[in-house]
């Protein structure tokens, strides 16, 4: 479970997100909607303990991540848009390193598993300046749930990615939503979102317009029954033309 | 459409001083442009405001030497153009102006005229630090300097533009480098040969007087210079040496005449030569991307943005157990395959090997052993100031990738110590080496005076328990100062640069030592202590070892202080606020 309240961040004086409070249970997929500039990736980093929040309170499965970051840290994976890895470890020895990071006996099977799943199998011997951009998101995503977090955000991360791959990453994500994982996915791609997604939190300029599940938000953005999508609530939520006249 | 690109170039650097400008807002930045432009004051513009210096020891036959030194100068590096580049054409964009103005309707002229007003940028920065240094050393009036040297560094860049459209026209001809390089190559060594013949015939052999002052070695350089086929070669470089040379206004305005044709000329023959660049441009920007990403990510500016190799792990990591001990495992393999185990104890076989019986041995030159062993001992202490800067496989290379670092489930400290220890154990191994080679054959002194084993191995013990934490300490300084100041050291978001980088860069040089020898005052009187004391109970030989195990707990006291203390940096680390500044 992720419980989030009143996260506020600051650059100088500058609030990239402002009392900003949510929840989101076992289970629950939410999609992080919001234009450019709105405190999207800054919100995730922050969940995740990369950034330090200014203020407020950030839950991860029970832990609190600025009392107990270590805890927190354990349960969690982030996969930011771009994928981070190191350009001299082979596709196993991330994993090897993974592992050791968040000490996880028994990594092999699993590794391979999550390797096969991702149609990685192969590749084990390579490097990742000798993968595809698509596969380095795959080999990133695979470092990150070889501890089998309880809380995952993604941040835009069906980019790069084939039809296929697409595909696939979606059963990935609801499967491990199945499975009990708490899940934040920020994009833009709405209508994948809109595929993918239980909940919606709609940001704009770092604070939050709406949220609730996907069901009620388009019930109460649409103007007769059902003419609303995704997209739709989001200029209408957040008062965006997206250049119409 | 020259007024765009102008407008561009001139907005870019307005833009980028305006921001170097709000830097300063930032103590750390204030604190290193005050430092810098001190320095460039004390050092240069002092002299240079302080009026016209007399430029000292011109005498007419100096100044000719001057021109001739110049002149060869000059030939050499536009025959470096001719000969040594294998590329086609190309000329710098970044990626940027490569994705608007190469689809853009703009003239190929207009493209050429864009790069060579480009390049006016860095030839009058250029230009600026040359005669600041050159009138600092030489005097001379400064406009004179000034405009000479910017009257040799257009000439020069023009022609190695106009050089490299020439070769690719040659290589469009058929003409393969190899074959272009060979007839080159023979031009110049036909021109030495008959310089040398010449002279030979025509200039009186030196005899051993000759060399005896210099004075009269200058005299035998000028003459061999000044006449023959080499005075032809090099009449079109003195040319565009001598104004620089110029001593007053007027001889500067007749010898700026010259060169002003020479350019004149190398700016038609640039903009008549007909030759595609777009596509060998396109693919210098891309490698010149790479190269800026290496640097970026810790890497030397020289350093080729190569393609990374696989390596072997140096040994099996397990999923379990100390996590500092991963972070050691993943800079090995970034180290390189020659960092294992393996090769350490193989590279002390051989110095025990080679340097045992050579120790041990009475019919070595009395000069060998000494002078390995000085030698091997020096290069061990010369490791500890080169390491740290060479050895890059620490958070330096790794805060690119600092997003990753702070998820993981660990406490600062924990990744501050994991990142030390790749460039500690490599260090430490060479320096264990090298002690090891200089205990065993350092067996006698320059005078020819025999040291015993024992005195060799206790100072060789002693100097190695030190070792480790020594390359602790010294590979925390600059580590610690990527965390303190991210923005002065490359750190993946922004390249350095301006006056105030420079100032950070002597703040931070000064500051290194200044903390490294504080550092070691402590251990270094808990050594002398130590040793002075125990050697009223115990021999000497066995004082020093033990002195230095007492030095090294106090050094690795402080290095744990300070990896604790970086950790809590780390962890209060926000890379994004800092790349906002």
């Amino acid at each position: 479970m992720i419980e989030v309240e009143g996260l506020t961040k600051l650059y100088d004086e500058f609030p990239a997100v402002s009392e900003l409070s949510f929840v989101v249970h076992p289970g629950e997929v939410t999609g992080l909607v919001g234009p450019n500039g709105a405190g999207k990736t800054t919100t995730l980093r922050c969940l995740s303990g990369i950034i330090p929040a200014t203020r407020g309170t950030i839950r991860i499965a029970g832990a609190d991540l600025g009392t107990n970051p270590l805890a927190a840290k354990r349960r969690l994976a982030f996969f930011s848009d771009e994928p981070r890895l190191f350009d001299y470890l082979t596709v196993w020895q991330h994993l090897v390193f993974a592992a050791r990071i968040y000490q996880v006996p028994g990594y092999e099977e699993t590794g391979r598993r999550l390797l096969e799943e991702l149609e990685m199998a192969d590749k084990v011997d390579l490097l990742p300046g000798e993968l595809s951009r698509g596969m380095k998101q795959k080999l990133a995503i695979a470092c990150g749930l070889l501890h089998t977090p309880k809380v995952i955000f993604f941040d835009e991360p069906l980019t790069g990615l084939d039809p296929v791959g697409i595909r696939r990453m979606k059963n990935s994500i609801l499967k491990r939503a199945h499975d009990g994982a708490a899940i934040i996915i920020s994009s833009h791609l709405l209508h994948l979102l809109e595929e993918v997604c239980s909940h919606v939190l709609i940001l704009k300029t770092g604070r939050k317009v709406i949220d609730g599940t996907m069901g009620d938000i388009l019930r109460k953005f649409s103007e007769q029954p059902g003419d609303a999508n995704l997209e739709e609530v989001f200029f209408r939520a957040t008062g965006e033309t997206g250049g119409a006249t | 459409m020259i007024g765009a690109l102008i407008y561009l170039q001139s907005q870019s650097l307005k833009n980028r001083l305006r921001a170097r400008l709000r830097r300063l807002k930032k103590p750390k930045y204030l604190a290193g442009a005050v430092v810098g432009a001190a320095y460039f004051y004390f050092f240069f513009f002092r002299h240079f405001f302080a009026g016209r210096r007399p430029t000292t020891n011109v005498t007419p036959e100096t100044l000719l030497l001057f021109e001739l030194v110049g002149a060869l100068a000059l030939f050499v590096m536009v025959m470096s153009a001719w000969i040594f580049p294998h590329e086609r054409a190309a000329l710098a964009f970044s990626e940027a102006e490569i994705a608007f103005l190469f689809p853009a309707p703009v003239t190929r002229k207009a493209l050429i005229h864009f790069k060579l007003l480009r390049s006016q940028l860095a030839i009058l920065f250029t230009t600026l630090l040359l005669t600041l240094v050159t009138r600092r050393f030489g005097g001379g009036a400064g406009w004179i300097r000034a405009l000479g040297w910017w009257l040799i560094l257009s000439t020069l860049n023009l022609h190695t533009l106009a050089a490299s459209f020439a070769r690719t026209r040659l290589l469009e001809r058929g003409i393969s480098n190899w074959r272009r390089r060979a007839v080159l190559l023979s031009a110049a060594t036909a021109l030495v040969v008959a310089a040398s013949l010449w002279v030979r015939h025509n200039v009186p052999a030196p005899r051993a007087s000759d060399f005896e002052s210099l004075e009269m070695m200058k005299y035998y350089f000028r003459h061999t210079l000044e006449s023959g086929p080499a005075s032809y070669v090099l009449y079109p470089f003195r040319l565009v040496v001598r104004p620089y040379l110029a001593t007053d206004g007027w001889t500067f305005l007749v010898a700026a005449g010259p060169v002003l044709a020479l350019m004149l000329f190398h700016y038609w023959w640039v903009m008549k030569s007909d030759v595609a660049f777009e596509e060998a441009s396109v693919d210098y920007s891309r490698k010149l991307a790479e190269k800026i990403a290496v640097l970026r990510a810790g890497g030397g500016w020289h350093s080729p943005a190569r393609r990374v190799k696989k390596k072997r792990p140096p040994f099996g990591l397990r999923p379990t157990g100390l996590a500092p001990i991963a972070f050691l495992w993943k800079n090995l393999i970034s180290a390189g395959q020659a960092f294992t185990l393996r090769t350490w104890l193989l590279l002390a076989f051989v110095a025990v090997c080679i340097g045992g019986p050579m120790g041990a041995s009475r019919r070595t030159p009395e000069w060998l052993l000494p002078t390995v062993g000085i030698v091997t001992a020096i290069l061990a202490g010369y490791s500890l100031l080169l390491g740290p800067a060479i050895l890059r496989q620490d958070l330096r290379q790794d805060l690119v990738n600092a997003d990753v670092l702070k998820m993981y489930p660990l406490r600062g400290w924990q990744i501050v110590l994991g990142e030390l220890l790749a460039p500690t154990a490599i260090l430490t191994g060479a320096q264990w080496c090298l002690l090891l080679l200089a205990a065993t054959t350092f067996s006698q002194t320059p005078g020819g005076g025999l040291i015993p084993l024992a005195s060799r191995l206790s100072i060789g013990v002693g100097a190695a328990i030190i070792a480790p934490t020594l390359n602790l300490i010294s590979l925390i300084i600059p580590n610690a100062s990527v965390l303190l100041f991210p923005s002065w050291v490359q750190t993946g978001r922004e390249r350095g640069g301006g006056i105030e980088v420079m100032g950070q860069r002597l703040i931070f040089m000064l500051g290194s030592v200044l903390i490294f020898a504080f550092a070691l005052v402590p251990a270094a009187a808990l050594f002398a202590l130590v040793l002075f004391a125990m050697k009223i109970f115990i021999s000497i030989t066995a004082a020093v070892p033990l002195a230095a195990a007492f030095a090294a707990m106090v050094m690795a006291a402080e290095a744990a202080f300070a990896v604790w203390w970086m950790g809590r940096l780390f962890e209060r680390f926000d890379l994004s606020a800092e790349s906002l500044s």
